[in-house]
């Protein structure tokens, strides 16, 4: 256990005891790293992504950092073909008992970055960091924006044609270190 | 601290007013803020606290009546006075103000407060809640600026303190009054009320009907208003016009007079999620390729014609449509974005609603004023509304966390159905949002 972790379900107990479960909901510890994520130590902070770190599959499109399942813009793991599927691997039902139609399912960095910043966003320089035995490669997702998504100016680090660092994601190559 | 703010005191007329001024604005801001904090939580809480302040009213009005004894929870300090010995005129005179217009750091001779604080949480209106509790900081500020020239500055304070037993007889009657008001007023935390199992919801005037999934398959259950419950069975995604029904049926979509039973209208094929404005009926028709969103025109019920208003591809979807004075509204997602559309049928104008490449935006219904739909997120799901006359949007109902979603909407005039179901066991619920 992680010491946010720790730390989210110490306040999580405290909170349960004190002001309800509903409160306690708040501060439940959701998949997070001590320090921000391994590799990068409270620089520049996560892109915007579904379910609290920013893990993405080689296009950028959002992983679940867990388990490296694929997910949707809403945090459903998904299939193959995009439609939201269970932990048993079969496909989402409705309420009215129907399978679950796709959802969008784009890249955190030139999609949701833009959305939500309006910044012309893209991924560019990369670094890499051995991360739980597993090569981890760490993005820059850059943008022409002078701040960064921590509120405060940016840096160019990795990023090139006067872009800088926006956030930043990571990518698991799976290669042993 | 009312005697503070006098000539003599401040070093001249002009400063006093100076200070008064400072004063004033920053009560009214400070118990602003305060009641905007306290409407936001409420529309966060999404506002069932109705008669938790009703209850807290009248249980004020028993203590200030004399009828019990209760201890009040407060900060018992008065303005430093310091401040006036270090600080310049017109910060320690802001300063006075903000504190006292808060109202959480001053004492408080009455629990009336505190009804008003839990009644700004109940209304869940951030704005509407301001300006209600501006008044509180109007009330401070008019207490500084009564007293006349010339006169003791306290006056007014001992004049009000000699009629002490009045103002509380006045007290309990508005706490009361107060009381009568939220229990009967269909304010914010009454406008979210849950209806009970069911989805899919339609609504006409004040008929509400829905889809019910039980052990012997789906139902559709009418609820006309002042009249018995109609259900038709082995049925499913309803749509109403006044009398008339359409749904889901084994063989097609079929259309009746669900007071009479009588058949009025039937579309055989792969077709679903109907909706009704008679003598229009739109659906979605789907084939191995495509799905199509159709208006069928039942002007001659002997040759209805068709009009395709959208394609597309079957991964994709196309949503419930929803028809209303001559508009048809509908959703369209993809694994690349999600838009809700809404186009009036006689001329072909498409406006663009809601459009995201992050949020699944989907589900709308229509009036002729107005268009809700569901905004959801990883996090969040919410009820958005637009007028079209207007450009502004407003989230009306909010569901936080993943396992709460929405899903289909109705409307009609200012009030909104929306289906909540539990991710973890698909049970849904029909929610109204007056707004």
């Amino acid at each position: 256990m992680t010491r946010r972790s720790f730390l989210g379900r110490m306040g999580g107990t405290v909170l349960a005891v004190t002001g309800g479960a509903a409160v306690a909901a708040a501060v439940r510890p959701e998949e997070s790293e001590a320090f921000h994520f391994c590799g990068h130590i409270w620089t520049t902070g996560s892109c915007p992504n579904p379910l609290g770190l920013p893990r993405i599959d080689r296009h950028g499109y959002p992983l679940r950092a867990t388990d490296g399942k694929p997910i949707d813009n809403l945090g459903r793991v998904v299939n193959a073909q995009g439609y939201p599927i269970t932990a048993a691997g079969g496909r989402m039902l409705g309420p009215d008992g129907n399978p679950l139609p796709r959802g969008p399912r784009t890249r955190l960095c030139e999609e949701w970055v833009r959305e939500r910043f309006g910044h012309d966003a893209r991924q560019q320089g990369s670094w890499y960091r051995c991360c739980n035995d597993q090569i981890r490669k760490l993005v820059d997702c850059c943008s022409p924006s002078r701040r960064r998504i921590n509120g405060d100016a940016s840096l160019t680090g990795y990023c090139w044609n006067g872009n800088r660092v926006f956030c930043v994601m990571y990518y698991e190559s799976g290669l042993p270190c | 601290m009312v005697e503070t703010f006098t000539p003599a005191v401040c070093g001249s007329r002009r400063r006093q007013r100076l200070a008064l001024l400072g004063f004033g604005a920053a009560a009214l801001v400070a118990s602003a803020l305060v009641g905007a904090a306290l409407g936001l939580l409420g529309s966060v809480l999404g506002a069932r606290l109705t008669l938790a302040a009703a209850g807290l009213a009248l249980l004020a009005a028993a203590r200030e009546g004399g009828l019990i004894r209760l201890p009040l929870p407060q900060a018992r300090h008065q303005v430093p006075e310091r401040w006036r010995a270090e600080l310049p005129l017109p910060l320690w005179s802001t300063g006075y103000g903000a504190g006292l217009g808060a109202g959480f750091f001053t004492f408080q001779p009455v629990s009336t407060f505190w009804v008003a604080c839990a009644a700004a949480v109940a209304l869940g209106k951030p704005l509407v809640a301001a300006v209600c509790f501006s008044a509180y900081g109007a009330g401070r500020t008019l207490m500084a600026v009564l007293p006349r020239r010339g006169t003791d500055p306290t006056r007014a304070v001992e004049a009000l303190v000699g009629r002490r037993r009045l103002l509380l007889r006045a007290n309990v009657m508005a706490l009361l009054v107060c009381a009568g008001l939220l229990i009967a007023a269909p304010v914010a935390s009454a406008a979210i009320t849950t209806l009970g199992p069911g989805l899919d919801p339609a609504v006409d005037a004040t008929t509400l009907a829905r889809a019910q999934m039980g052990s012997g398959g789906t139902s559709i259950l009418i609820q006309p208003s002042g009249e018995s419950d109609v259900v038709i069975p082995n049925a499913s995604s309803p749509a109403l016009d006044g009398d008339l029904l359409a749904y889901v049926g084994s063989a097609g979509i079929s259309v009746i007079d669900w007071r009479t039973g009588a058949s009025i209208a039937h579309v055989d094929g792969q077709v679903s999620k109907p909706a009704l404005e008679w003598p229009r009926l739109a659906f979605i028709r789907t084939d191995s390729s495509y799905e199509r969103l159709i208006v069928a025109d039942f002007t001659d019920p002997a040759a209805p014609t068709e009009r395709q208003i959208a394609l597309s591809a079957v991964e994709n979807e196309l949503g419930r449509p929803s028809l209303s004075g001559g508009r048809i509204a509908w959703h369209k997602v993809t694994n690349r974005e999600s838009r809700v559309f809404v186009e009036r049928l006689n001329t072909g104008v498409r406006t663009l609603i809601a459009r995201s490449r992050i949020a699944l935006e989907a589900n709308p219904s229509l009036t002729p004023l107005r268009v809700v739909w569901v905004e959801e997120r990883s996090k969040s799901a919410a009820l958005r509304r637009r007028r079209f006359d207007r450009p502004g949007v407003r989230t009306i109902y909010l569901t936080t966390g993943r396992t709460r979603l929405l899903w289909t909407t109705a409307l009609t005039g200012r009030t909104a159905y929306v289906t909540r179901w539990s991710q973890i066991t698909g049970a849904s619920t029909l929610v109204r949002v007056t707004f």
